[in-house]
């Protein structure tokens, strides 16, 4: 007991650790600050493998052994109060994850050093917070300030278009959680027949059915309204059509390391918020909303595909198909059935591994082509024949563009199918377009393969060479784990089903 | 009777102490001047620092004790009123050393700074402990004159003078306006203590406060002119402009806060009261022209050059904010104001100061002028940047928690329209402050000149300013403890 009860303040600390580490380190020792970070991020990982090794999977629901409560704002009753639970674990370790390896893909940074993983670094604290926050003001405190590494780390070591980006990517977020906020604080005040607070837990359960709000005398459900409020915050991260403008920009000029952040990490953000707030907070409208949330997340998937499909930059393929992919994990939690949730909540975290592998991929390439063109402005190709050219980066993107569409014996198609199933007795008609979406998905994953890596081999394609082994070293990671996911998912799913079970019985009441 | 009085006297010693050093500045400037130029400075600013020194220390003893009424009642010290002069005081000593700096007052024309300067706090002392509708307007006169001094500074500067000659119009406009208003309240209601109104208000019947209410108008025009809200904010941005860099920067501070506390304070002792058609109509009144304030001076914001102006138009939009929370008419809504007031006062401070240093090196303060600052004085631009940041409301800084108090304050009441578009507000504000993080970070630095005013000592100063911002942010809960003790006093 004693010796877990600190495990969550010292994963949530241990980057900001770094971060101060980072500071006393000389700016031009380039070299000291790499490796202090990557030490950095590995006992990171090695704590949150060590949470999971403790983590009781039986339990359903928050954990007692692991969780901090300190008092902090005793006038709003706001605590520092930490915890995790089935669906928090995966996301925290899967951080954990993919933060060592982009310290390792991000090895070749050569510019600002020094700010670069310091950011890096405070990107993943704040990470951490949001999936480990239990009191709403804590939660929003760190959906915040994680603007701000972020809008940081587009903007100045971004593509070309970098400012735009990372200005949109900031406003459009920030307009989100202040819809969130107003919902919150609202929240509160509605709480306080029995006592006013920020708890999640204590505010979950479905308390404010009854309550209504008089807007310019209408009088309109209170659940209902906030539960919008809160959706929109929500689905700008995710994105769900049609808040999802912000996402190709972002993700095309950001540096890789972070897009795959931002792909693996931050769009589960939004999707983890309607598993731990939205959907426990206001259940009875969440069920009330489902079809809409079901035909939006169809959207997603059809439209994202689509758009992906009419790309020739191939990270803007790539950040389309996370448009679709997070499609079905919208379809799964609004399914509201067991499979469907543990399928979303799988797919939240084979979809970080895939994607962050197709974005690393890209990443590889750029550092030798400089550019990304499938196909150029002016019509010829941009990439050719590269199987012949660098066969192991063939393989390793093979891999991940199998995982990434689903095949079987990979991890996304586990998530898909259960997503699939649990959704296909309500949603009939979205299941069977939905499954349209998948053959799509294989369309231009497929077409982008056959233009890039098969056929005449362009010529500045031979001077290429193939992953070097620090490359090859931090591609196993993820590469075993999409395979290993995808034959034996359980490790996941074992400890994320007691408190998926315990969600979808408390929506099931509705 | 004549001991309570002097005994209660002891509690005016911080205006009494700041009347002296007035008076004192200017026999020390009397006594130099004739003598070569500048050379009085040394003393004059040191007198004053003292004299701000000691109202200080006797205001924050006086904060913990009880309220009373000084002068027949018109004149009321409760603690609410002594943290609005607090702020104030540290306001006014945070601009005299950057008046002391600033090369946009011309160097025989500090010593005039000074002396106005502690002229127009001792304006706004009285103002914020108003509780009589002639010891307001005598506030917000001494208030007003003396700004109008202040903003033609710049005697040969024509901009300036232009500031000063629109400032005094349209404040000779609006005071007499609100003097009309002032008068026929009188009229009505034969008192001109605001307890005596208060009591007289929910006893008129409907005909007698149809004639009231217009007069009620009248005068929120006088004080919605000080605190320059929408439609009376015309004004704001070309004095603020025109005005050299400190006097700007006072602008937003000491009126401002005594502004808002007055319209707290009248706000709650007129209406804190049962609901009647009076207190619906000024409570809606208020309502509109805080969303109007806070939208009008974002939207305006976003398209200006200089940095000064949109910092201007910026504490437009603060003010709208603060109005929004006078509405809530409960003592929750001037505790979240008193918060606001105090963070606001650090991140207008610490802004205002960096863009002076930056204007006084390049002559003026178009955004360009902060390209790659983050290059060339990392300090100075992450101060810059947190403050930004702090203005636009983000977490964990203490312009979020201000906001997030007053969004409290807000809610508690149900007033959802009016948070949201507070809300709204905040994202449409967020742009244009970002604009500055983003040509600090983002864009190289035009030439790799010095900029002098970014010295030791000075950097180490906007530094020590900007942990009050930072710090507010996550430790807060000892400073609202005192905002929510600084009730608003009714007798």
């Amino acid at each position: 007991m004693s010796g877990t009860s600190n495990l969550l303040n010292w994963i949530l600390w241990m980057p900001i650790i770094g971060v101060l580490g980072i500071l006393f380190i000389p700016r031009t020792k380039e070299g000291a600050i790499r490796v202090w970070s990557l030490i950095n991020t590995v006992i990171t990982l090695v704590l949150s493998l060590v949470l999971y090794a403790k983590f009781d999977t039986t339990v359903p629901g928050m954990q007692q052994a692991f969780s901090v409560k300190i008092p902090w704002i005793s006038q709003f009753n706001i605590n520092y109060y930490l915890g995790v639970d089935g669906i928090s674990l995966p996301m925290i370790v899967l951080t954990s994850l993919l933060l060592a390896i982009c310290i390792l893909s991000s090895w070749t940074i050569k510019k600002q050093v020094k700010a670069y993983f310091a950011l890096l670094l405070f990107l993943q604290s704040t990470v951490y917070g949001v999936f480990m926050a239990l009191d709403f003001f804590l939660f929003y405190v760190y959906w915040e300030v994680m603007l701000i590494p972020m809008f940081f780390l587009i903007g100045v070591w971004g593509g070309e278009n970098r400012e735009y980006a990372a200005v949109k990517f900031f406003l459009y977020t920030f307009f989100g959680s202040i819809l969130m906020l107003v919902g919150m604080v609202a929240l509160y005040f509605v709480s306080g027949q029995t006592e006013s607070s920020f708890d999640i837990l204590a505010l979950s359960g479905g308390h404010f059915t009854k309550e209504v709000v008089e807007i310019f005398g209408m009088a309109i459900p209170f659940a209902k309204l906030f539960f919008v409020a809160l959706f929109i915050g929500f689905a700008i991260k995710v994105p769900v059509f049609p808040f999802h403008t912000w996402l190709p920009h972002a993700h095309v000029q950001a540096p890789t390391a972070i897009s795959v952040i931002l792909a693996g990490v931050l769009l589960k953000m939004g999707t983890y918020g309607f598993l731990r707030i939205a959907f426990p907070i206001f259940p009875e409208a969440s069920v009330y909303f489902s079809d809409a949330i079901a035909w939006l997340g169809l959207i997603n998937v059809i439209y994202g595909a689509f758009c992906a499909m009419a790309q020739t930059d191939v990270k803007k393929l790539v950040a389309y198909s996370s448009v679709s992919h997070m499609g079905f994990v919208m379809l799964g939690l609004a399914a509201m059935t067991v499979q469907g949730m543990n399928g979303a909540v799988l797919q939240m975290f084979n979809h970080g591994t895939s994607t962050a592998m197709m974005f690393l991929l890209i990443g590889i390439l750029y550092e030798r082509s400089h550019h990304r063109w499938i196909v150029r402005p002016d019509g010829s190709k941009g990439f050719g024949g590269l199987y012949t050219q660098l066969p192991v980066y063939s393989i390793i993107f093979i891999i991940a563009m199998f995982a990434s569409m689903g095949l079987p014996g990979l991890s996304g198609f586990i998530s898909e199918a259960l997503i699939f199933l649990g959704i296909y007795e309500r949603f009939t008609t979205i299941t069977v377009i939905g499954v349209v979406g998948l053959l799509i998905g294989a369309a231009y994953l497929l077409w982008m393969f056959k233009r890039m890596f098969f056929g005449e081999v362009v010529e500045e394609c031979k001077s290429y060479t193939d992953m070097n082994a620090r490359e090859v070293f931090y591609m196993i990671p993820l590469c075993v784990a999409v395979i290993f996911f995808g034959i034996f998912p359980s490790p996941i799913l074992n400890v994320m089903k007691a408190s998926v079970g315990k969600l979808v019985s408390l929506l099931a009441q509705y | 009777m004549a001991l309570t009085y002097l005994a209660n006297i002891g509690r005016y010693v911080p205006e009494l102490i700041m009347c002296f050093t007035m008076v004192g500045l200017i026999m020390i400037e009397a006594a130099y001047s004739d003598k070569e130029k500048g050379s009085s400075k040394g003393y004059l600013f040191g007198f004053a620092y003292m004299g701000l020194f000691f109202s200080l220390v006797y205001l924050v003893q006086g904060l913990s004790k009880d309220p009373v009424t000084l002068f027949t009642g018109s004149v009321v010290i409760d603690s609410f009123s002594t943290l609005a002069k607090i702020v104030m005081v540290l306001g006014t000593a945070f601009v005299i050393y950057l008046s002391r700096q600033s090369k946009d007052i011309y160097e025989d024309m500090k010593s005039e700074f000074v002396i106005i300067a502690v002229g127009v706090l001792v304006g706004g002392m009285l103002l914020s402990s108003a509780n009589n509708m002639l010891i307001l307007y005598i506030g917000i006169e001494t208030l007003s004159i003396l700004s109008y001094v202040l903003a033609s500074l710049k005697k040969n500067d024509t901009r300036s003078s232009e500031a000063g000659l629109k400032y005094v119009l349209y404040g000779g406009v609006s005071a007499g306006i609100m003097l009309f208003g002032i008068s026929h309240i009188f009229g009505m209601t034969g008192t001109i203590q605001f307890t005596e109104i208060m009591q007289i208000l929910p006893t008129l019947d409907a005909q007698k406060m149809a004639i009231l209410l217009p007069s009620f108008l009248l005068f929120f025009v006088g004080i919605g002119y000080k605190i320059s809200c929408v439609p009376f904010h015309m004004w704001t941005p070309d004095v603020y402009e025109g005005s050299p860099l400190p006097v700007t920067t006072f602008f937003a501070i000491v009126p401002k806060v005594a502004g808002i506390a007055v319209l707290t304070r009248v706000t709650m002792v007129f209406f804190g009261g049962e609901p009647t058609a009076l207190q619906m109509t000024w409570v809606g009144t208020l309502s509109v022209v805080a969303a109007l304030t806070m939208t009008v001076g974002n939207v305006s914001a976003i398209g200006q050059r200089s940095v000064k102006r949109m910092l201007a138009y910026s504490s437009i939009s603060h003010a709208g904010v603060m109005i929004a929370a006078a509405t809530v008419l409960k003592q929750t809504g001037a505790t979240s104001i008193l918060f606001y007031l105090i963070t606001y006062m650090f991140m207008t401070i610490v802004a205002f100061f960096i863009v002076s240093i930056v204007q006084d090196k390049y002559g003026n303060d178009h955004f360009e002028r902060f390209n790659g600052l983050m290059n060339k004085y990392p300090v100075m631009a992450i101060c810059m940047a947190i403050v930004m940041f702090s203005l636009a409301g983000l977490p964990p800084l203490s312009g979020f928690v201000a906001k997030f108090n007053i969004l409290a304050a807000i809610l508690k009441e149900k007033y959802y329209v009016l948070a949201v578009i507070l809300g709204l507000n905040s994202v449409v504000s967020l742009y244009y402050y970002l604009k500055i993080v983003r040509l600090m970070v983002f864009k190289p630095a035009e030439s790799d000149e010095k900029i002098e005013g970014f010295g030791f000592v000075n950097q180490t100063f906007i530094a020590a300013l900007c942990v009050p911002v930072v710090v507010l942010g996550v430790f807060w809960e000892k400073i609202i403890l005192i905002a929510d003790g600084a009730k608003i006093f009714i007798k």
